[in-house]
């Protein structure tokens, strides 16, 4: 709006009264730092708990304790994060994270992307039964089937094995990443699939050879929630897991929170390092791929 | 159906017809195929089951018989604590849910306004949101700390003498809860989503409020509300449908969860210590069933009411 306003005020000067060309500007000026204002103090109120884990990690928990609370750390406790993972295996745990995560991404991205293409490129009878079906497993809570998933994997002898946490990723993955992809398939033209089949390419071939190169931007935008899910997912592990070297970070990381350690000294210090720990990981994922995440979030809920 | 097709020579297009539907029925459901084994293997079949076990006493050990509708009616009659923890999850989420949107709809308005440097602060709001569960319960836990929380220090400091106990504090917890949900919340996909909402405005109809002389508000109120109420609408009610299953910050707080003194014991949380610590399958079925029920039914309350205040846009 200002940007189409504004020529039209700089280049006829003279038929503009001065005085409330100087008042626009004045009251523009006011929005705008008003504008930043308030965006300044919501960043500080946001970021400031990212801010504190950080500080906290590095001081002392006698620092942490004392009355007078100190911003930054008097001198930085590097140390710190060392005792972490000495305290506990902090490093398996995140090894056995990672695994999860590389297991489900491919997982997701084939079977995913192949049951979008069903949905955006056939027109087989039942289709919109189906895909109305899958919506609706949206609306259901976990718990309802997680009880029977349960006792199922328990009768499979599946307990503490990383198949139940796993095999939903390779049947299709979750209805929202299969309503993102079939979105994204849906916007690219047909032309492409009618040309490849004249050239004698049957469906699977334009699948993998035509349209999944194009959809690069819509299949990083799926790995990297799948990342974001499975890293961050706390009760598939907690209740499929009770090993202690099979566990990961998440379930971990609450195990660290109450087991005893030798010594009974507070450990909020070490509990913040953790956490840094654990968000570096995504936090890190974000930086590299910022772009996607924006991209995705957008293409999901532009038209729901 | 193909043989009767070819039998009758005389159309050629009918048989074409249903060739093509034949493909297109063999590779829909062959590409379909992995999704349909995890829809019917962990969705509907396990769905079915604990519809089954719902009517039934199963809890492991005994041994498992049909009690019609017992479950559902100790429920509603004699769990002091279903009705509790249910109303305690309507608390939160009702109290969570409209703060939430409208704060990211606020800061999505704010980022909106083509300012230098608008890309740094969405970094900044979007973050919290990306931090795992687990940190930030833990984070939060000692950022409202009773005793040496910073929050705390902070209110002794400017003077505030019995600052509050926050989540030990029985009717603080779940305030405190909504505090940190906000904090994760608020700048997240919801944000992201209002600002993809806010560029689908057309342009002309800011700069007809402008001609017609309408200020900042008025602009909000007239042009930028109607058109993302389809926003508001979608954030509303996925933010309706998370608020009320949330347990798991509810469950991290203290070792045995859902403290202290049951004061954040959730529905979700309720249900999960039936089926996981009591081990009353069937009655946690039960339970589990009738909250789908809720769940379900208010989407559908909701998408009724959408109608009377949702415009959409050239339709």
């Amino acid at each position: 709006m200002a940007s189409t306003t504004e020529p039209l005020v700089t280049a006829k000067p003279v038929l503009i009264d001065r005085s409330s060309n100087t008042s626009v500007r004045q009251r523009r000026l006011v929005g705008k730092t008003f504008t930043y204002l308030v965006l300044t103090l919501a960043g500080l109120m946001f970021s400031f708990p990212l801010f504190w884990t950080v500080s906290s990690s590095l001081q002392t928990w006698q620092e942490l304790r004392s009355y007078t609370p100190h911003i930054l750390p008097e001198s930085p406790q590097w140390g710190n994060y060392a005792q972490v993972f000495e305290a506990a295996p902090f490093a398996r745990w995140l090894a056995n994270s990672f695994l999860i995560v590389f297991i489900t991404i491919p997982g997701t991205i084939i079977t995913a992307t192949m049951t979008a293409y069903a949905f955006a490129r056939f027109n087989f009878v039942g289709k919109n039964v189906w895909f109305i079906l899958m919506l609706g497993t949206m609306m259901i809570p976990a718990t309802v089937t997680l009880i029977p998933q349960y006792l199922l994997w328990f009768k499979l002898k599946m307990i503490n094995t990383y198949v139940p946490l796993t095999i939903g990723a390779w049947l299709g993955g979750s209805a929202f990443m299969v309503f993102m992809l079939r979105q994204f398939i849906l916007s690219l033209p047909r032309d492409l699939d009618e040309a490849a089949t004249i050239d004698g390419a049957n469906p699977f071939q334009i699948l993998w050879r035509i349209l999944a190169p194009l959809m690069k931007p819509a299949l990083t935008t799926v790995a990297i929630l799948q990342f974001l899910s499975e890293w961050n997912d706390f009760f598939g592990p907690f209740i499929y897991l009770n090993r202690e070297e099979l566990y990961t970070a998440a379930v971990g990381m609450r195990y660290f929170q109450f087991v005893p350690l030798e010594t009974t000294d507070p450990r909020d210090h070490l509990l913040m390092a953790a956490a840094a720990v654990m968000s570096l990981p995504v936090l890190f994922l974000f930086a590299v791929a910022q772009r996607y995440f924006i991209s995705g979030v957008v293409m999901s809920g532009l038209k729901l | 159906m193909a043989t009767a097709a070819q039998a009758i020579p005389a159309k050629p297009a009918k048989t074409q017809r249903s060739a093509r539907q034949r493909r297109e029925n063999f590779y829909g459901y062959l590409f379909l195929t992995p999704w349909l084994i995890g829809f019917f293997g962990l969705f509907i079949g396990p769905g079915l089951a604990s519809l089954y076990l719902s009517f039934t006493n199963y809890n492991i050990i005994g041994e498992s018989k049909f009690i019609g509708l017992d479950n559902y009616v100790h429920m509603f009659t004699e769990d002091d604590l279903f009705w509790a923890s249910l109303g305690r999850t309507f608390y939160f989420a009702c109290a969570s849910v409209p703060l939430s949107v409208l704060g990211s709809m606020f800061l999505a308005i704010l980022l909106d306004s083509k300012l230098r440097g608008v890309a740094v602060y969405r970094t900044l709001f979007f973050m919290p949101s990306l931090v795992p569960l687990v940190a930030s319960v833990i984070l939060w836990k000692w950022l409202l700390d009773a005793d040496f929380g910073i929050v705390n220090q902070g209110l002794r400091e400017i003077g505030v003498d019995d600052p509050p106990g926050w989540f030990v504090d029985r009717r603080m917890a779940i305030p405190s809860l909504i505090i940190m949900r906000l904090w994760t919340s608020i700048g997240g996909t919801q944000m992201i989503i209002f600002l993809a909402g806010l560029q689908g405005i057309p342009t002309e109809l800011y700069d007809a409020s402008a001609i017609d002389g309408a200020n900042t508000w008025q602009r909000i109120r007239s042009v930028t509300i109607p058109l993302l109420s389809p926003t508001i609408f979608f954030n509303t009610v996925l933010g309706i449908i998370g608020a009320l299953q949330t347990f798991a910050a509810a469950f991290l707080l203290t070792p045995e969860g859902g403290g202290p003194a049951f004061a954040t014991w959730f529905y979700a949380l309720h249900i999960w210590k039936n089926a996981f610590d009591y081990f009353e399958i069937g009655y946690a079925a039960a339970l589990a069933w009738f909250f789908a029920l809720i769940i379900i039914g208010l989407t559908i309350f909701q998408q009724w009411l959408s109608r009377r205040w949702v415009f959409y846009y050239g339709e």
